[in-house]
């Protein structure tokens, strides 16, 4: 009887099963699958993923804790005061001012998630789209961008490529990742289009690529090679780009017809939303002054030492928002919990001079960002496009790479271009100093800050609430949670 | 069908011989008839079932003695013929097996039987009075289920823990089966409906669940009572309740704020008093019940309406149930319909006005009569501040509606193939469909003033359907070795859909009734969205249960799952258990024993994936992308594909293995019963998003990482723990009879034993940081391999300067020091019941030992530093005020508190009135309070273990962060009911 049962007891389930198939296949219903992707006909799909892939160098540029952020707060020309409360987040912004970060802080990983995430995206488009020739060289000079963010910051990253298809990366030296950058663009350039565009790459704006990596060369590689970033720099100042006459017009809320800006990463407050500068840098009053959609969070100031370099003939200086803040009907605003100790009082004004870095920076404390136009009615993600690369940079790049081959006269032609248009008197006869201290009038919150004080020499100097930092700060620490994640990775010296 | 052989073979002998008796069997205690009992002469297969009145006739043969006369629920009876032609029998209920069957997922055994860590709980073991949730009928009942709620938000859920923890995300809470129906909710069932709860503890009880198993099984029955004869049973349970606010964390009222230097608006607002309300809610059930022949119904109604003591937040439900069940071939074809329907219009208010409710400036009023004011804030007091709104304001122009309506149906049919072998099949439909709306009134200084007015519309719609076939059989093999034999087979789809569309600009308050009133569809505070996502399960399932003498019990099972959303690579999981016990008073002489039964027990469960498309390349919507840049032109406007998650081929199940020892006893004839229980549990491969590094996905090959984390199978933990239960059955002091029963549970909190996974490995995960003001950096949980999970780590508050300074041991978080842990060490509950003449007097202490708790509210809010001028300081016990501290808050070990507690849970008198009315089979009426009063050191709002935190993650890693009382807490209430519980007969 037994035995009976038993074969029942097989046959049922196995007759119940046969209707259903045992093995299951996964059904996408609001996604797009890799094969539909492989099978699709429509003729601007290329052109979409393109657009998708530097979506990814759009993203959070330009909003809090992320490169940017790092980068300006770790220079002289920013900070993140502390107001009591508010700001203090575990001392990350303290620490990346003071130049005593730790691996473990997470605008580092935030970072550098943002710059691979964006290669993998590449990565993955050069492999399913290997015979598209244009394409490809296209996005091996977009990656080789992200690795122009990456060999500034982080140092010796690993490179991966379309063909690093095997297991967790080493790190490559800075030097091997310098290689990859100039040969990536050197072997494409001639393929992208010498055509004005913005928002993609071009002729142009690889050179301009090229022209800072020459620019920092020494900083990278510890050769120097200002001819070749002034080669660079005189091709893309060749190209269809002039200075705008008005040096505000580059950071309008609709600054898509600026002639000067060369690569710009096209924020829209409905369509590509992370460009945060308004609610970083302003006091939460000043909701009232611009009608904001959401009230400011009073974080970003300038240094007032910072402050100082800008002439006040420098319409330049308009970069800051300093002074009495009105309504937008024109009332006062008043911050009526102002510190008792604030000699400014309720009334809302915002003074070069902050008190202290932490803990108790005057809530209306230090110069506001002001170089990016904030439109009236603003959301939180602005619509300004941000500029990657701007011919005034190109200018100072070529005069500061011809001062130092000994070419004063080119030199000063071109740094007097950008200098000329900020409304101020021509330089006569230059120096370095000159130069860097011009750059920091002209490239203000432009992320480059950074970058120039390590080449200048002054970033392990003592500055303000800064005390003077070791050598090994000039590059930031792997991120921790990538050394997790990765055993096969190496922290920079000296973390 | 055995019946009715019988009456047939009855039949055929019956010209055989002499003469006939006729008899009638009652139920020994009412006195009923007992219809379709068994009456059978002893020794013979010749016998009858009784009628519906419970007669039967029967033709004696010379030598006929001894009549056998049985039915299910009762004692069988011998009773000996002698010369009687009419016999009476009545039989004696057998409360044993009433009692002691223990449903186990796919059928019941006897408690004796089991061997593995089951608890079943009857409803006069529930807790009792204002019940709205089923899970508070079990809070503090089984030994090693914690279930909590902190705060008194009516539309809040209970968090269900069995035995600590078991996953990192979403599925820990235990599976739910409700009347068979895997998966089902919680809210697909009313507490009154509900005849029994069995918890399958251990992995191997839970085994047979599979995939879903790992964070246990609570299997849910509901009522299926009911006479035989064609009478009705109608019951009505009514009461009513006031609910209050307790235990407000004090602050400085408005002179004392003054004093301090905050900033002076010359009024006085105490803001709490004016959120909250003392609620009144109601809640009536009726249900009727009946059976006639082989039909039996149960249909009831319950409608409950619980307000929040917090104005604005409610909670109104409706549940409806029809069981039906039928016979047929003379009940070998048995068919059986559950039908419940549920809906709910839950109202709740922005949970930030709790924060702002207690650190709102005392000296603001309500409202300011100026134009201004009243023209952009409708005649609010607002001010521009940081974080700074009106409560009262934000409660009542901001709105948030949601409707759930749930269809739970389930169709059963069994048939005896033979008397021992029965094919079943169950399909079910589990509906649970969400309305959702939210407003922003152009008036609410926090989001609708800056969106000029906003509103949207949500809906959310999950389908689960389940096909399952069992086949079972039961045989003895050979004298005295029984075998019930299970197997079957599964297929369950899932389907979740929904869409969302939020508007902005509205020139009237029109809400989420009009959403094309709002001008702004696209951009900030607007949205347009739709989803859907489906996923199949199957399974193959088995499990034998052997019985040698009542002395030796075994059981194995294998559970056997395909997933669709398991990786290519990993398409199968197998999920095995056994178990075996043995009672050995059945063979030596135990003394007082009368039960000790020694168990051992291991199984398998897992744990599924989050989502079903984890393992797959998926590409998700990226910016909208205008290919030439100019916005006239727009047929050129695509949205852009991104892959928004790094596909896993090898993606899996999460794996538990889990040990389970213990001991089953009974003392003084099983007037003391009890049970221990010792586990271990491995948990391994847990599914959790984790950073990855940029460069080739090595979880699928041939293609690189296009965002920081990748779901993977990783980790291992390892949890242990020890569960002690037992009650002693009516004590009689004197005229009062007391009933304890107790539990406690001792938790070796889990340990992680690492995390790594194939290639992939961390020292440690830091989590949950406090939050804004300030304290948006700095996690506070690091989970470190080799520690325990959860465990709070930050600066130790080493003393306070002269002038109100922090003296903290470091500022450096990587030299933060181990502050305590979240998880508690041990939890009891403690009931008991009197009874005196027609009064029942229950109460039920619950403690939790060993926890603790990150107190925000002094994390942020204590200090007398420059943020006290705008915002009030609470002044708990632990405040320090002498001198008071200076310093900005950061934080450090003394925010950091003991949370172990004590608390009369719940508390109920009844009296029982007499009656003789023939209508009339009882009447009740009672009061109840609950949370009467909590012993604790903890000066938060509520000392509850929070097992998770909603604040952290991406919701799949709440787990990693308990112990942590976020600022958006609901305030704690108590309550006190009145009620009257009647039946009718």
């Amino acid at each position: 009887m037994f035995k009976s049962i038993r074969k029942t007891f097989l046959l049922i389930p196995a007759t119940l099963m046969l209707g259903s198939c045992w093995e299951l296949d996964q059904e996408v219903l609001d996604g797009i699958t890799q094969e539909e992707v492989n099978n699709s006909n429509n003729p601007v799909l290329i052109d979409v993923l393109k657009a998708s892939a530097y979506s990814r160098i759009v993203g959070s540029w330009g909003g809090h804790n992320s490169i940017w952020s790092i980068y300006e707060v770790s220079s002289d020309e920013m900070a993140i005061p502390q107001k009591g409360a508010d700001w203090e987040d575990g001392g990350l912004w303290l620490r990346a001012h003071r130049h005593t970060w730790q691996p473990s802080d997470e605008a580092f990983n935030n970072s550098w998630a943002y710059c691979y995430t964006a290669i993998g995206e590449i990565n993955n488009l050069i492999v399913a789209y290997r015979d598209v020739q244009a394409l490809t060289a296209e996005l091996r000079v977009l990656r080789a961008l992200v690795y122009s963010w990456l060999i500034d910051s982080f140092g010796n990253v690993p490179i991966v490529t379309e063909d690093d298809l095997d297991g967790n990366p080493t790190n490559n030296s800075r030097q091997e990742v310098f290689d990859f950058i100039e040969q990536s663009i050197l072997e494409n350039v001639d393929l992208l289009p010498k055509s004005d565009t913005k928002s993609t790459l071009n002729y142009y704006s690889a050179h301009a690529i090229l022209a800072k990596l020459y620019l920092n060369a020494e900083v990278y590689t510890g050769t120097a090679r200002w001819a070749d970033a002034e080669a660079a720099a005189d091709v893309v100042i060749s190209g269809p780009y002039s200075l705008s006459s008005n040096f505000f017009s580059n950071f309008a809320t609709r600054n898509g017809g600026s002639t000067e800006n060369i690569l710009t990463l096209p924020y829209d407050e409905n369509n590509a939303g992370g460009f945060n500068l308004v609610q970083m840098t302003l006091h939460y009053s000043s909701q009232a002054t611009y009608n904001l959609q959401e009230q400011p969070w009073n974080g970003y100031a300038s240094l007032e030492e910072f402050y100082n370099t800008f002439d006040d003939n420098d319409v330049r200086k308009n970069s800051f928002l300093v002074g009495p803040q009105f309504a937008a009907d024109g009332t006062r605003l008043r911050d009526i919990s102002a510190e008792a100790d604030d000699p400014d009082g309720e009334p809302l004004t915002f003074t070069p001079e902050i008190n202290e870095l932490a803990p108790n920076a005057f809530r209306q404390a230090g110069a506001r960002v002001g170089k990016f136009e904030f439109a009236f009615g603003a959301a939180s993600s602005l619509s300004n496009d941000y500029p990657l690369f701007r011919l005034a940079d190109m200018y100072l790049t070529k005069g500061e790479a011809a001062f130092r081959q000994g070419k004063t006269d080119v030199a000063l032609a071109a740094v007097n271009m950008v200098r000329e248009r900020a409304g101020m008197p021509a330089f006569t006869s230059l120096t370095l100093e000159e130069i860097y201290d011009e750059r920091g009038r002209e490239m203000f919150a432009e992320a480059s800050r950074r970058t120039d004080q390590i080449r200048f020499g002054t970033w392990n100097d003592p500055w303000w609430e800064k005390g003077a930092s070791e050598p090994f700060r000039a590059l930031f620490p792997i991120p921790l949670q990538q050394i997790n994640a990765n055993p096969n990775l190496t922290q920079n010296p000296g973390y | 069908m055995l019946v009715m052989a019988l009456i047939l073979g009855a039949t055929l002998v019956a010209n055989a011989q002499s003469r006939t008796i006729t008899g009638t069997v009652l139920d020994a205690s009412f006195g009923d008839p007992v219809p379709g009992a068994t009456v059978l002469i002893k020794g013979t297969t010749r016998g009858v079932a009784t009628d519906l009145d419970g007669k039967f006739t029967l033709d004696i043969q010379s030598g006929d003695q001894i009549l056998v006369v049985s039915f299910v629920g009762y004692l069988t009876q011998e009773v000996e013929i002698g010369n009687q032609s009419t016999i009476t029998i009545s039989l004696e209920e057998d409360i044993q097996s009433l009692e002691e069957a223990v449903v186990i997922g796919y059928g019941s055994q006897d408690k004796k039987e089991i061997t593995s860590a089951v608890v079943g709980v009857k409803p006069e073991d529930f807790n009792r009075g204002n019940v709205s949730n089923p899970a508070q009928l079990l809070q503090g009942k089984v030994a090693g289920l914690s279930i909590t709620r902190p705060g008194g938000n009516p539309n809040a859920g209970f968090n269900i823990r069995l035995r600590g923890l078991s996953t990192f995300g979403a599925n820990s809470s235990p599976l739910i089966v409700l009347d068979g129906v895997i998966g089902a909710s919680l809210e697909n069932v009313d507490p009154n409906d509900i005849q029994s709860i069995d918890v399958l503890k251990d992995g191997s009880a839970a085994a047979i669940y599979g995939a879903r198993g790992s964070s246990g099984v609570i299997l849910i029955t509901t009522t299926k009572k009911g006479s035989k004869d064609g009478r009705a049973e109608v019951s009505i349970n009514s009461f009513g309740t006031l609910d209050k606010a307790v235990n407000l964390i004090p602050v400085l009222s408005a002179e004392e704020f003054i004093a301090r230097g905050g900033t002076d608006f010359g009024s006085e607002t105490d803001w709490r008093k004016e959120l909250i309300r003392d609620a009144y809610s109601h809640t009536t059930n009726a249900s009727v019940s009946g059976g006639f022949n082989n039909t039996n119904y149960m249909a009831s109604v319950n409608y409950r309406n619980n307000n929040g003591i917090v104005k604005g937040s409610s909670n109104e439900r409706l549940n409806t149930r029809i069981n039906l069940s039928q016979g047929a071939l003379d009940n070998k074809l048995r068919f059986n319909v559950n039908l419940s329907f549920s809906t709910v219009e839950a109202n709740s208010v922005n949970d930030a006005a709790f924060r702002y409710a207690t650190i709102y400036n005392p000296t603001a009023p309500i409202f300011e009569n100026t134009e201004d004011a009243n023209q952009r804030f409708g005649g609010y007091f607002q001010r521009d501040l940081f974080d700074f709104f009106n409560p009262v304001a934000l409660i009542n122009q901001q709105k948030f509606l949601n409707e759930i309506k749930t269809a739970l149906t389930s169709y059963r049919v069994e048939y005896d193939i033979l008397p021992a072998l029965t094919l079943s099949a169950q399909y079910s439909e589990d509906r649970r469909n969400e309305l959702i709306g939210g407003f922003w009134s152009r008036q609410d200084f926090q989001v609708g003033f800056g969106a000029r007015g906003s509103a949207e519309r949500i809906t959310n719609d999950r389908m689960q359907r389940i096909f399952e076939s069992t086949l079972r059989y039961e045989v003895d093999l050979f004298d005295g070795l029984n075998l019930a034999l299970l197997g079957g087979v599964g297929t369950q789809t899932t389907k979740n859909q929904g869409f969302g569309a939020r508007s902005r600009q509205f020139l009237f308050d029109t809400g989420w009734d009009n959403l094309g009133a709002g001008a702004l569809r696209i951009g900030n505070f607007t949205n347009m969205y739709s989803y859907a996502n489906q996923d199949q399960l199957n399974s193959v399932f088995g499990r034998a249960n052997f019985n040698y003498n009542n002395f030796l019990f075994f059981s194995a099972s294998v559970r056997a799952e395909t997933y669709s959303g398991f990786g290519p690579e990993n398409q199968t999981g197998v999920f095995p258990a056994f178990s075996v016990g043995s009672d050995f008073t059945q063979i030596f002489d135990m003394g007082v024993f009368s039960q000790f039964k020694p168990r051992v027990s291991y199984g398998v469960t897992g744990n599924l994936p989050p989502s079903p498309t984890l393992a797959l390349g998926v590409f998700g919507n990226g910016n909208r992308i205008d290919l030439d840049g100019d916005p006239l032109s727009t047929d050129d406007i695509y949205v852009g594909i991104v892959q928004n998650s790094n596909p896993n081929r090898f993606l899996k199940w999460e794996t538990k293995k889990e040990f389970n020892a213990g001991v089953d006893f009974g003392i003084w004839d099983n007037k003391v019963t009890g049970s221990m229980d010792y586990y271990t549990r491995n948990i391994s491969d847990l599914l959790f998003n984790v950073p990855v590094g940029g460069g080739p996905n090595i979880f699928d090959p041939g293609r690189f990482n296009t965002v920081g984390s990748t779901w993977v199978n990783l980790a291992d933990l390892r949890n242990a723990g020890f569960e002690f239960a037992a009650s002693v059955n009516g004590l009689n002091l004197g005229e009062v009879v007391w009933t304890p029963t107790g539990n406690f549970t001792i938790y070796q909190r889990t340990q992680i034993q690492s995390l790594s996974a194939s290639g992939l490995g961390f020292d440690e995960l830091r989590f949950a940081t406090p939050g804004s003001p300030g304290q948006n950096n700095n996690p506070i949980i690091y989970n470190r391999v080799g520690e325990t999970l959860g465990d709070i780590y930050g600066p130790r508050l080493l003393g306070i300067s002269e002038g109100g300074e922090y003296i903290l041991s470091t500022t450096n978080p990587d030299e933060f020091e181990r502050l305590g842990n979240g998880l508690p060490k041990g939890e009891f509950g403690f009931a008991n019941s009197f009874a005196w003449r027609q009064f029942t007097l229950n109460f039920f202490l619950r403690g939790v030992w060993g926890h603790d708790l990150y107190n925000s509210y002094r994390g942020f809010y204590e200090n007398a530093d420059g943020a006290s001028v705008t915002w009030n300081s609470v002044n708990t016990e632990k405040t320090p005020n002498n001198p008071a501290v200076t310093s900005t808050p950061t934080f450090n070990s003394s925010y950091v508190e003991n949370a172990s507690f004590v608390r009369l849970d719940n508390m109920e008198l009844g009296y029982n009135f007499k009656t003789n009315s023939p209508n009339i089979g009882s009447f009740r009426v009672y009061f109840a309070a609950q949370n009467l009063f909590t012993i604790t050191n903890y000066t938060g709002i509520d000392p509850e273990a929070r097992v998770t935190d909603a604040e952290n993650g991406d919701g799949f890693t709440t787990a990693l962060s308990p112990g942590i009382e976020r600022r958006n807490t609901y305030f704690q209430t108590r309550s006190f009911t009145l009620g009257l519980t009647l039946n009718f007969k």
